[in-house]
């Protein structure tokens, strides 16, 4: 899974540090995710300083590995997600309105637990080898219907919980409820959903990062 | 990369125009109907010159310059297309840009492989009174329409996409002179001969 954060004008750099994040297994294959970020381009300081207050400063590019043709920009302060085909970047490139600024990997390992499969990654940094954080894509194959899934979903992270904290390990998982309603999304679960949920994800990790 | 031509021809005379694609491209043509809206950019957003339209989003670039390309007749130009979900207006609109001007275009196109896969578009084109009011437009120029050769190309091939337009212009000169765009052309005296011709020919109506 690629996701791009792309940011506006100065950019925080993301510090070391970790938010973990649970969303939402036989040990079947590699799972990969990018998360860019793009920065405004200003052709001059003064633009940027100009720039009217309610254009964002940064927004998220996503791509999944699993859907290589398409690619996803997630506006939270607008609570919109655009869905459209990989040249899009190359459209956003041209455009020099926006660059990618920082780009994160997410990088593990897909796990077949019965109903549900799980895609543990790492979250580090395109440019550096340092270990934001992790993430773990948890999904009951059964139901597509969000609702009618969220018992089933919370029992299984309540049970990851019980058996990680048997373990003693450092850090732990958080699980942060993406509103999809905000964003013009139905019960019926699509990839749109999992593009606002790295967006969570990534929200969230930088916070936790810059506290 | 595409390279392209355009010209105008009479709207009396498309009739004529689309029996001799008809025959050259051996299959049926295709409706054609686009509603383009062209974004400019804001102040905040940089200075590279940059036409997006929408939905389809198009990003029309820079045609090619330089001593060779001004010695050939058709303009190679980078094109980047990417289908969006339909909230794309939103959010571009977001990021800053504004719409500059929306056009409809009515009409219908043909494809054929001669040398290259060439797609010929004939369309009127068509303002509207209020903003997205496509069932409201009316023709801007109802007696002149548009004609547009696109090929796609590559850095590698576009000699050969030249050529294969070129002479396919030249099949079309009689009716029409296309050029590049931007190159002003007019009507060309032989298209009435020429249609009356072509219709006469295939046992259309009589002009």
């Amino acid at each position: 899974m690629t996701v791009k954060c792309r940011t506006r004008g100065d950019a925080e750099q993301p510090d070391p540090g970790g938010g973990v994040r649970v969303r939402g297994g036989a040990r079947r294959g590699q799972g990969r995710a990018v998360a860019h970020g793009h920065d405004v381009l200003p052709p001059h300081a003064a633009r940027l300083l100009r720039a009217p207050a309610d254009v964002p400063r940064d927004f998220l590019g996503l791509a999944l590995h699993d859907r290589p043709d398409t690619y996803f920009f997630i506006l939270r302060a607008h609570r919109l997600v655009l869905h459209a085909d990989a040249s899009i970047q190359a459209i956003m490139e041209k455009l020099q309105s926006y660059k990618a600024r920082v780009v994160f990997n997410f990088e593990g390992f897909q796990y077949k637990l019965g109903d549900f499969r799980l895609r543990v990654g790492k979250c580090v940094p395109s440019m550096a080898e340092t270990l934001r954080g992790i993430m773990m894509e948890v999904e009951y194959l059964p139901l597509s219907s969000i609702e009618k899934s969220r018992q089933i979903l919370e029992e299984f992270f309540d049970i990851w919980q019980e058996a990680l904290a048997k373990k003693s390990l450092p850090g732990h998982f958080i699980h942060i409820e993406s509103n999809f309603a905000d964003y013009g999304l139905q019960d019926h679960y699509t990839s749109q959903h999992t593009a606002v949920q790295y967006a969570t994800c990534m929200a969230q990790l930088m916070a936790a990062v810059r506290s | 990369m595409e390279c392209v031509v355009q010209g105008i021809i009479e709207t009396q005379h498309v009739e004529a125009l689309e029996t001799l694609l008809q025959g050259l491209c051996g299959a049926p043509k295709e409706r054609v109907r686009v509603h383009e809206l062209c974004l400019k950019s804001g102040p905040n957003l940089g200075v590279v010159p940059s036409e997006v339209r929408l939905l389809t989003v198009r990003h029309v670039g820079g045609a090619v310059r330089g001593a060779a390309a001004e010695q050939i007749s058709v303009q190679v130009r980078q094109v980047t297309e990417s289908k969006a979900s339909n909230n794309v207006l939103r959010f571009f609109y977001a990021l800053g840009y504004k719409l500059d001007h929306e056009l409809l275009k009515v009409g219908f196109a043909f494809r054929l492989q001669r040398g290259a896969q060439i797609t010929v578009t004939v369309t009127s084109a068509y303002k509207m009174p209020k903003l997205h009011s496509t069932d409201e437009a009316v023709p801007i120029t109802p007696s002149i329409q548009l004609v547009e050769i696109t090929a796609p190309a590559a850095a590698d091939n576009y000699n050969e996409v030249v050529s294969a337009i070129t002479s396919l212009c030249e099949h079309l000169a009689p009716l029409l002179h296309l050029s590049k765009p931007g190159v002003s052309t007019g009507i060309v005296p032989t298209a009435a001969a020429a249609a009356a011709s072509l219709m006469l020919n295939s046992g259309g109506k009589t002009l």
